[in-house]
């Protein structure tokens, strides 16, 4: 079902080890140059920088192509879903060309071939079947059948390419779903939760035959995701806010319409959902899972004043900041206490050159972007009291207070 | 074959030692597993929410709770800071060195950021300069310098090239509706200060790891000043020339340093300046279309030809 070979893949795994080993010092110069030599593998790989490149360029060429063709043939509606399903084939046929006779891997090329052909397929399906004749209950809920061909795509090209994101685009595509099904807004939350939580069976299930193999980080990323989408859907609060029906200007639902026994079981499960997915991520000592778990418990303390309808206060945030670094300072010291910094297996200690370079380039961004985003909205001013302009050094130099 | 199962080949080759192997099988089980990251981002965000919180406690309460009240606690928790930074610290030195503690660089971040509340605070409320934000910005940024050198710390050393920025008049938010030649003027004269001083500190190998962060900067800033200068409805061309030396330099700098961040930048916005010269004077659908169809194809075979030379996974 995999395009690529588990071979292949283990061995750009291996590969990629032995350079962070090499680096850490854990091994040799002269050991990575004769282990380098075991692991040389057919696929062709490139770095991130030049991946993002030629992905950009890649969507340029299909989407302007695409677009000159409607220009200069001008077809009807009809003839345009055809034809814009003709053309997710041709991508998708051309994604498949490229990484398998070119052994193109995470190579941006066949990464945008293969997000074109979703897009195009969504584009064609809904003007081939669905531009024409009234409106009507029946239509409109046939049209999921658009979504769901996205969701199946996407989990196609999840799994045979191996794309992360494509898996994050089911999930989208499976959220819009009950929009077409139902129209109380409990049954639509329900049902997007029962879905990511079917997911998230699968998923576990499949995971435990791949622990320690080169798909351990990919079922990892798309566990992290299911347990992100699933704590999503039942905050009532957060969904709520649903930005996109307020850019595009529809009323949204108030997290108080909803029936008051559902109201108060998302609460109770917000609640519950955080140690469940820290427990499981601490468990499986899995990164993405933990970080998870991390976020939706900090998603919970953020959204249980608006759940039980109690004032926010300009110093929530202090408090939490203070609850944040004294959990870290506690753990850290905690693991530090044991025997060789390490407790059940857990260490704080940096065991990797990468941790490093994520923090020094996580450093430089973050230290870019923190002072816009900490700058606080205006609240209250009086005649005679302007904190204006926060514009001393990077410390809000946009904002005003 | 997994990574366990060709670390137990290697060892039965002799490729690695009987230590090496353990060492190694043990890190690819996560035996033990590093909770690095995740605690120093906790400590990122924790700080981050308390200078947040803080500074909208000041701006919404300070009338009721009164200037001293917020100056005594605002410079205590400076003044505690930046003590600790200051007591605990190695002894300086010009090369990377680690920090003291794992909280030292995040209550030295923290110390900055209230530095910037208080400061705003005191000039909003006493006008101590009469509005001369410039001088704060300036001065601020020349002290992030200091503790960015001193306790090398690349947080700090951002936000010191963040004031530096907004002295000179740039910030990322007020970007899209100040594309006027003075303000392009400042960026550029910005980007020869931030440019010179990184290779002059890195010449005289003060802190030579920061260079990284001061190319990017002033690689990204110098391309949106001149960006703007090519949009400009008259007197674009010697932008436009800019614009390709520049995409040059940095095309040639990231293939010789191996750095390709700067080989995406040079083909990013080389891609688009050019193509905003292209269609001042090109309309019609089909000519637009068949241009960047054509280029972007272009785009691709250049690309494609440098990732097979040069670009193997960083």
């Amino acid at each position: 079902m995999r395009l690529y070979t588990a071979s292949s893949e283990e061995t750009l795994r291996a590969r990629k080890l032995l350079k962070e080993w090499a680096g850490d010092g854990i091994l040799t110069q002269a050991q990575y140059q004769r282990l380098q030599q075991e692991t040389i593998s057919e696929l062709r790989t490139t770095n991130i920088f030049l991946r993002l490149v030629l992905f950009l360029f890649t969507l340029i060429t299909v989407g302007g192509g695409a677009a000159l063709f409607f220009v200069v043939s001008r077809p009807s509606e009809q003839s345009s879903g055809v034809f814009f399903l003709i053309f997710a084939g041709v991508c998708y046929a051309a994604a498949e060309a490229v990484a398998s006779q070119a052994r193109l891997y995470r190579y941006g090329i066949e990464e945008a071939l293969a997000v074109c052909s979703v897009i195009f397929l969504c584009a064609g399906m809904l003007l081939a079947f669905f531009s024409s004749g009234p409106y009507s209950p029946r239509q409109h809920q046939l049209e999921s059948l658009v979504l769901i061909a996205g969701a199946i795509f996407s989990l196609w090209i999840w799994r045979r390419f191996g794309l992360w994101y494509a898996f994050l685009a089911a999930m989208i595509f499976a959220m819009f779903l009950p929009d077409y099904w139902t129209s109380s807004h409990s049954a639509q939350h329900v049902t997007i939760t029962s879905l990511y939580a079917i997911g998230l069976i699968l998923v576990v299930a499949v995971r435990r035959r791949h622990r320690f193999d080169y798909l351990a980080t990919a079922y990892s990323l798309v566990e992290a995701f299911l347990w992100l989408g699933i704590y999503l859907a039942m905050n009532l609060q957060l969904s709520s806010l649903n930005l996109r029906a307020q850019w595009l200007g529809i009323r949204t639902t108030a997290a108080s319409e909803f029936a008051r026994p559902f109201y108060w079981t998302t609460w109770v499960l917000i609640w519950c959902l955080p140690p469940i997915v820290l427990a499981r991520g601490v468990r499986q000592k899995d990164r993405f899972v933990i970080a998870a778990g991390a976020i939706v418990a900090v998603l919970t303390l953020l959204s249980n004043k608006p759940y039980l309808g109690w004032p926010r206060h300009t110093w929530d945030p202090m408090l939490l900041g203070i609850l944040l670094t004294g959990i870290a300072l506690f753990v850290r010291r905690w693991l530090d206490r044991g025997s060789g910094r390490i407790r059940y297996g857990f260490t704080s200690a940096r065991l990797s050159g990468k941790d490093k370079e994520w923090m020094n380039a996580g450093s430089v961004v973050l230290g870019l972007v923190t002072p816009q985003s900490i700058t606080p909205t205006q609240q209250k001013r009086s005649a005679d009291f302007g904190f204006g302009g926060g514009a001393s050094g990077g410390g809000g130099a946009s904002g005003e207070f | 074959m997994t990574i366990l199962a060709r670390l137990e080949h290697w060892k039965e080759q002799g490729a690695i030692s009987l230590e090496q192997y353990s060492l190694l099988s043990s890190l690819s089980r996560g035996e033990p597993f590093s909770l690095f990251l995740e605690l120093n981002l906790l400590l990122y965000a924790g700080v981050l929410a308390f200078v947040a919180g803080l500074g909208w406690t000041v701006s919404t309460w300070s009338q009721q709770i009164g200037d001293v009240l917020v100056l005594v606690v605002l410079s205590a928790t400076l003044a505690a800071c930046f003590w600790y930074c200051f007591s605990r610290a190695h002894a300086w030195s010009p090369a990377e060195t680690t920090a003291p503690s794992p909280i030292f660089d995040y209550v030295l971040y923290l110390g900055s950021l209230v530095w910037c509340i208080e400061l705003a605070y005191l000039e909003n409320r006493f006008h101590v300069l009469s509005g001369q934000w410039d001088l704060y910005l300036l001065a601020t940024a020349g002290f992030f310098f200091f503790l960015a050198y001193r306790f090398d710390n690349r947080f700090v050393l951002s936000l010191a090239l963040s004031s530096l920025a907004g002295w000179f008049g740039l910030t990322i938010s007020h970007w899209p509706s100040h594309q006027d030649a003075a303000y392009r003027q400042y960026a550029m004269l910005y980007c020869v200060l931030v440019g010179v001083g990184g290779v002059l500190l890195q010449r005289r190998g003060l802190k030579v790891h920061f260079f990284g962060t001061y190319l990017n900067i002033v690689a990204n800033v110098l391309f949106w000043a001149l960006l703007s200068g090519v949009f400009n409805r008259q007197g674009y061309g010697v932008w436009f020339l800019a614009l390709l030396i520049a995409c040059g330099a940095s095309l040639a700098w990231g293939l010789t340093r191996r750095q390709f961040a700067f080989v995406a930048y040079a083909a990013v916005y080389g891609y688009v300046g050019v193509s905003s010269m292209f269609l001042r004077y090109v309309t019609g659908d089909t000519a637009v279309l068949s241009y960047f169809v054509i280029t972007a194809i272009a785009m691709l075979v250049l690309l494609v030809q440098i990732a097979r030379r040069f670009g193997r996974p960083a």
